[in-house]
């Protein structure tokens, strides 16, 4: 922004560069700009131009469509600064990863690097489209963890003011405290001073100076018992103070997901394997058999008597257990290298 | 399959056979206490596994075995329940059959859901002793019968389904268990459900040879057996699965009959009367009790068992009919009950860790009953927490 000395920017100023209109003329005149082109003027040409629903800026060569509800004052006086200001905002927002999230401090601070120059591409106008095109992705994609990074800082901030509040609670109730200890002692030295006199009044002068050092004694007993009961409220109250602060302490911050491609080093995140499916025979595999095929009925001579005895049948016996069995205990022993299994019991 | 009780399933890592054998045959070193040299190697070979355990406390005792804690001499930590068969006076010239039947099938049979026997030794006075894993958790019949415990379908299918594999590693094995019931079904310390007592077990399938039907207990026992088949299949087991699965969802027995005959009669009722059109052959079996026609009910169909058992749902009421078929022959077979699609339905099982557990009443139990200034714990009861190693620094 090219500018000359700033008493003439002011006056420069005072009058809305699209009506023309001064503050000379009218004193309550209010200027406001969209961060769409960042144009000022004033708000009686807001509400002129954009009343009736988006139009274009009215500067000579920016063609911008602008809405009303965008509008609003200025907050800095440097128009560039202003605009900074919110792509700043905009992109922190976005990118609002947090350095517990990353494996390393390097990670983060590759990190932090890597935002500032986002902004900076932004705001010098170099590879607006590319950068835009990364936030865009990167904030549809991590759409949950920016929902909680967001909701943190928010809590941190209204923490941040509720402990604020509470502090300054706490230091005035301290003075008053400390304004009534100074007011309690004084009145109680006062009185022992006061009670020494009339009991030396009454008293004989013989022991005027006995009944002054008892005076004198009881006075310092009392203060020192004052100073060490003191003492317990005070260490009474850090320990409340302690625990307090544990309790409103942060959460530890929650997990998110893991995102892919713009941000590097964040720390893994560990999900929970999905439960596998329930298998009722855990792992072992039912009727395994690696040298046969089991017949549904063998003919044999001997076994005739047993398959037509509709007794034995009743009983529930079922020949073809009787096969199975036969057939696993005449390949039992194959597959089995005794020496192998003896040398991995060693190894054990 | 034939694995000896003494190889590799030992919970010790550290105790390797080969070297101790080779050890034993050059007549034995002065390095640990060992036995006589002029014993026999299987003395030596038994000895050798008997030191290997201390035995720690008493658990408790039956009329056939008493049943103490131990733990391997090298890792205190690594507990074991030792079964200490008590010596029979029927049996006088050698062992209990339950006994045999206990050794002899478990040394075969290594799966998740079976107890493993770890080792086998006799003791001085010829007394067998079985190393079995040891399974802290109390039994299933525990955790049905007490009423402060709240389970639901998912912890119901999660110890079918322990039940049901190991039945179905057994029946793979050719061993049938013959006495599945709740008590049977010890629960490890890390949830898992494991078929316990082999005392009744015995292989199966051969023809033409007679097997007892005076098996299984009485609620548990199915129709066959009641009336008296000698020759029978898996089925039986099916049958007392399907007896726990109706006890599970309903937290009582389903059938419970005071003598054989009672339970005959109820089983009728409740499934139905078998005759020769529901159950061909069911009149020839030895034991077959004739029923009065006009009394007989008709075999049960799914919408009493969707009636019984709500709680199931339609597919576990499926599953549970299906188990509980009158004729064996139409009963679900262990490989059958675990591919039903039960399993696989909502809600799923739930995880062993999750289970619902008995809280240590039993334990709390054990010690109010100590009488008092009596000591019956071991002698490395609570060391870990009386040498505080913290403190050394």
């Amino acid at each position: 922004m090219a500018s000359k000395n700033g008493i003439s920017r002011r006056d420069e100023d005072e009058v809305c560069p699209v009506c023309k209109s001064s503050r000379y003329l009218n004193p309550n005149m209010r200027f406001l700009i969209n961060p769409e082109c960042y144009h000022k003027m004033c708000e009686s040409c807001v509400d002129r131009i954009f009343s009736s629903g988006p139009s274009s800026c009215p500067v000579a060569g920016c063609r911008k469509t602008l809405r009303k509800n965008r509008f609003r004052a200025q907050t800095f006086e440097d128009i560039g600064v202003e605009r900074e200001v919110d792509i700043r905002r905009r992109v922190m927002h976005i990118l609002n990863r947090r350095e517990e999230e990353f494996d390393s401090k390097r990670a983060y601070d590759d990190f932090l690097e890597q935002r500032e120059e986002m902004i900076a591409n932004l705001v010098c106008r170099t590879d607006v489209a590319r950068t835009e095109a990364q936030l865009q992705r990167y904030a549809t994609e991590n759409m949950q963890s920016i929902r909680a990074n967001q909701a943190i800082e928010e809590e941190e901030a209204s923490s941040f003011q509720a402990r604020m509040t509470l502090e300054q609670e706490e230091a005035r109730l301290r003075r008053q405290l400390a304004r009534e200890q100074i007011e309690n002692e004084r009145r109680e030295i006062q009185a022992g001073r006061e009670d020494m006199l009339s009991r030396l009044a009454s008293g004989s002068s013989a022991d005027a100076a006995a009944i002054a050092r008892e005076g004198h004694k009881v006075l310092l007993k009392k203060s020192s018992a004052r100073r060490s009961e003191e003492d317990r409220i005070r260490q009474k109250q850090a320990a409340l103070r302690g625990s307090e602060l544990k309790r409103s302490g942060l959460s530890a911050s929650a997990d998110m997901a893991s995102s892919s491609g713009l941000i590097k080093g964040l720390r893994k995140i560990k999900t929970p394997e999905p439960e596998k499916p329930y298998d009722p025979f855990m792992g072992y595999v039912p009727e395994k058999r690696d040298y046969y095929t089991l017949q549904q009925s063998y003919p044999s001579v001997y076994l005739d008597r047993v398959k037509n005895d509709t007794r034995v049948a009743a009983g529930g016996y079922d020949l073809r257990e009787y096969y199975a069995r036969t057939m696993v205990e005449a390949f039992a022993g194959l597959g089995c290298f005794v020496e192998d299994e003896v040398a991995q019991r060693s190894v054990a | 399959m034939a694995a000896s009780p003494f190889a590799s399933r030992s919970p010790s890592v550290a105790v390797t056979s080969p070297n101790t054998l080779r050890l034993k045959a050059s007549g034995g070193t002065a390095s640990k206490p060992t036995p006589m040299p002029d014993q026999e190697l299987t003395e030596q070979l038994n000895a050798e596994v008997r030191q290997k355990y201390v035995k720690d406390k008493k658990l408790g005792e039956g009329t056939y075995a008493v049943v103490y804690l131990g733990h391997l001499r090298d890792d205190p930590s690594s507990f074991v329940a030792i079964k200490k068969i008590k010596v029979n006076a029927e049996y006088k010239d050698g062992l209990t059959m339950d006994a045999i039947r206990e050794v002899k099938y478990l040394q075969e049979l290594s799966h998740p859901n079976v107890i493993a026997l770890h080792d086998v030794f006799s003791s001085k006075d010829q007394n067998l002793s079985l190393v079995l894993e040891f399974l802290p958790r109390g039994d299933l019949e525990m955790l049905i019968k007490d009423g402060d415990i709240q389970y639901g379908a998912a912890d119901i299918k999660a110890w079918m389904g322990m039940l049901a594999r190991g039945v179905w590693f057994c029946h793979e094995n050719f061993v049938l268990h013959r006495d599945i019931k709740p008590n049977n079904l010890l629960v490890a310390s890390d949830g898992e459900v494991k078929l316990a007592d082999f005392g009744l077990a015995r292989s199966f399938a051969d023809p033409y040879l007679n097997m007892t039907h005076q098996v299984i207990t009485r609620w548990y026992r199915p129709p066959e057996l009641l009336y008296g088949a000698r020759q029978y299949s898996g089925a039986v087991d099916v049958w007392s699965m399907g007896m726990v699965f109706a006890e599970l969802l309903l937290r009582v027995p389903f059938v419970a009959g005071n003598t054989d005959l009672d339970q005959t009669s109820k089983i009728c009722e409740a499934f139905g009367t078998p005759t020769e059109d529901n159950w061909p052959g069911v009149t020839q079996l030895p034991n077959y009790i004739p029923t009065d026609p006009a009394h007989r009910v008709p075999l049960q169909g799914r919408d009493f068992f969707l009636r019984q058992f709500p709680t199931a749902g339609p597919v576990g009421a499926d599953l549970l009919m299906s188990m509980c078929a009158l004729d064996p022959r139409k009963r679900s077979t262990a490989v059958q009950v675990l591919r039903h699609n039960w399993w696989t339905m909502d809600p799923q099982p739930t995880r062993n860790e999750d289970l619902p557990r008995k809280t240590g009443t039993k334990k709390m139990g054990e010690d109010l009953s100590r009488r008092g200034g009596e000591i019956d714990d071991g002698p490395f009861k609570n060391a870990a927490r009386q040498l505080d190693f913290g403190a050394m620094k």
